[in-house]
């Protein structure tokens, strides 16, 4: 499976060969036209999977409908970049999708593991692409802090791979589904171990409080088609991760620190800290950033309560989270290039004087706040309720205050920007924009 | 094994101590060269492990100094020096070499370790590979730290697992060298846009 859903990120590398030779003015659109047909060869490919309740083939379908958005945007933000290397951008576009899409499929612990350190180097060097010094210190910043997460991780896999070195089964050994059959072989403290360097390590990945360092930094700064993927897609696949992870090799919930234990307590930090930094945000897409630490934090708490609902409710928050996000953060590339700023109190009158950018930035911005009957609000009342009926009382107090705060810090920044008052020369406006994002 | 078990972790300790990042990434060929005959001494030899002994060679012991060999060349002398070791770094690095001890003794019981000497080399330097990080500033330093704790971690798996499956083992190597080539040429970028090789100076200068 994941070698045929791997076909298309390599043919989107075989069009950047063949297509910049051929027709290269056509180059981005047959890009995004080819990532739409794997879009919904895949719905059709795996429609019996899809409809019989398979969620990790609707987290496949949902990666490459973010990376249709991802392709669509890149025509549009390309235009808007032109310094930006355009074969460069794809070829590392493209190993980025592969590895989420590997992700998203793996059903083997060290897989997923190399398949998330890929996609911290391929994006990575997407940052780098940006070309100014906000990229080079975000990018360096996100691959060594990403890197020692990724080593703590596989520090623990090789712990588990050592328990588990009598089957005689090689890299099969750690397929969720033989970790699972053979979890009680493993002795308790090394459970214990591997579960807490796992968590941690891939917790660096998706970004979870206090291992979210690189977090704001990488997002903001990387190309706006990229920020999407990375923050609507790669958060949530390694979450994903660290629960099939923890679904695998279980620990006793009255052990100290077992995974839902950790799940819980990261989820709700990254919950609070994630929602006070809403509020002082001045950069968009630091503002979007810090928002992605927060919906994270929730799926994690979705994930640290445990049951079939609340498990459920994550995949929803996750689904709907991505959809939006991605939409926010190409959008944020596209306003900032407008007002020739990415603050914020510089982004005013927005519904005047970009109606079609405004609205769709306002729908999306109602939407990440969580107000009905917009996605969001379901997910997170769903959580709301698994928290209610598992009795964690304290995380549903913060989780509730949070999501009150958020909801204010976002219709703030949305007000502010839709009806606030001008600080933009009026000459700027509305000019056509080449690439002239002031980053100070 | 044990003695090229015992070099690395003496080579992760040079590489703490030392100040001119090109000894570093000597320091860093002596490691991939050890960990190459460590393949080569393992029982059986298979067709698999000379092959990973090989790659490992190649990788560890060539590509990898090579690039960043190359990287230092282009700077003029005063941009390959790293600031002195911390006070606290001597301290934090005697009792994290001794904290390994501890956890041999939480461990032991369990039967999980085979052998003993290649997982103390092999935690140690993982700990003194972190150390560097957290110590160290020049972006070199910072590399050669990551590759110092992976290299740490083929010497903690041979203690537990003996061996590890090749497909762990490649995609491990690949994913080390497609890092060290991309911070490589992340490294000539900073240096070339901030003036400078230290990344704590880097935060200030990004305006």
């Amino acid at each position: 499976m994941v070698i045929l859903a791997g076909l298309g990120p390599i043919g989107v590398m075989a069009l950047v060969v063949a297509g910049n030779r051929l027709m290269p003015k056509w180059l981005p659109i047959m890009i995004a036209v080819w990532v739409t047909i794997v879009w919904i060869a895949t719905g059709l490919y795996f429609y019996h999977d899809i409809t019989h309740g398979k969620w990790y083939m609707w987290l496949l379908l949902l990666v490459d409908l973010i990376a249709a958005g991802s392709a669509w945007d890149s025509i549009w933000w390309i235009r808007e970049h032109q310094t930006i290397k355009r074969l460069r951008y794809y070829v590392w576009w493209a190993f980025f999708w592969l590895a989420l899409i590997i992700i998203a499929t793996a059903g083997n612990l060290v897989l997923a593991w190399l398949a998330i350190e890929f996609s911290t180097l391929a994006s990575g060097a997407l940052i780098v692409e940006m070309g100014h010094r906000r990229a080079l210190e975000a990018a360096w910043k996100y691959i060594v802090v990403a890197s020692v997460g990724m080593l703590m991780a596989i520090i623990g896999i090789v712990f588990l791979y050592a328990s588990l070195q009598f089957e005689h089964m090689g890299w099969n050994t750690l397929d969720y589904s033989n970790l699972h059959a053979h979890y009680l072989a493993i002795s308790p403290i090394v459970r214990k171990m591997a579960t807490i360097l796992i968590v941690c390590g891939i917790g660096t990945k998706a970004g979870l409080v206090p291992f979210h360092t690189w977090l704001p930094d990488a997002h903001s700064v990387a190309p706006s088609p990229v920020s999407g993927l990375l923050s609507g897609i790669l958060l949530g696949v390694s979450l994903v991760t660290i629960q099939h992870f923890v679904a695998a090799v279980p620990l006793s919930s009255h052990v100290f620190l077992s995974g839902q234990h950790l799940l819980l307590l990261f989820g709700i930090l990254s919950v609070v800290v994630g929602t006070l930094a809403l509020l002082v945000q001045k950069d968009i897409k630091r503002m979007l950033a810090y928002s992605s630490i927060e919906q994270v934090g929730i799926m994690a708490i979705g994930f640290g309560i445990g049951t079939p609902f609340a498990q459920e409710a994550v995949i929803w928050q996750l689904v709907f989270h991505a959809i939006i996000k991605s939409g926010l953060f190409y959008i944020s590339g596209h306003l900032s290039v407008r007002y020739h700023s990415i603050h914020l109190p510089q982004m005013s009158n927005m519904f005047q004087r970009h109606r079609g950018l405004a609205v769709t930035w306002a729908t999306f911005i109602i939407a990440l706040a969580g107000l009905p009957p917009l996605g969001l609000a379901y997910s997170e009342w769903m959580i709301l309720y698994g928290l209610w009926s598992s009795h964690l009382w304290v995380i549903l107090a913060l989780l509730s205050l949070s999501l009150i705060l958020g909801f204010a810090a976002l219709m703030h920044h949305l007000l502010g920007g839709m009806w606030g008052r001008t600080n933009q020369p009026e000459d700027l406006v509305g000019i056509a924009v080449t690439g002239g994002v002031s980053h100070e | 094994m044990g003695i090229t078990a015992l070099i690395v972790f003496i080579a992760s300790m040079g590489m703490l101590l030392v100040r001119n990042v090109t000894h570093t990434v000597w320091l860093l060929a002596v490691e991939g060269v050890a960990l190459s005959v460590m393949v080569f001494l393992s029982r059986p030899i298979t067709l698999e492990q000379t092959v990973i002994g090989l790659v490992t060679i190649f990788i560890k012991a060539g590509v990898i100094p090579f690039t960043m060999n190359r990287v230092t060349l282009t700077w003029p002398q005063a941009y390959r020096t790293d600031r002195p070791l911390p006070w606290w770094g001597y301290l934090a690095g005697i009792a994290l070499v001794l904290s390994v001890t501890h956890i041999i003794h939480l461990l032991s019981p369990v039967g999980i370790i085979h052998h003993r000497d290649l997982f103390f080399y092999g935690l140690a330097s993982i700990y003194l590979g972190l150390l560097q990080m957290i110590s160290r500033r020049h972006v070199l330093s910072q590399v050669g730290s990551l590759i110092a704790v992976e290299n740490a971690l083929v010497i903690l798996a041979a203690s537990v697992a003996g061996q590890l499956p090749m497909f762990m083992e490649f995609g491990m190597l690949i994913d080390l060298l497609v890092a060290v080539v991309i911070l490589s040429w992340i490294s000539r970028l900073v240096h070339h846009q901030f003036n400078t090789t230290d990344v704590t100076v880097m935060r200030f200068l990004r305006r």
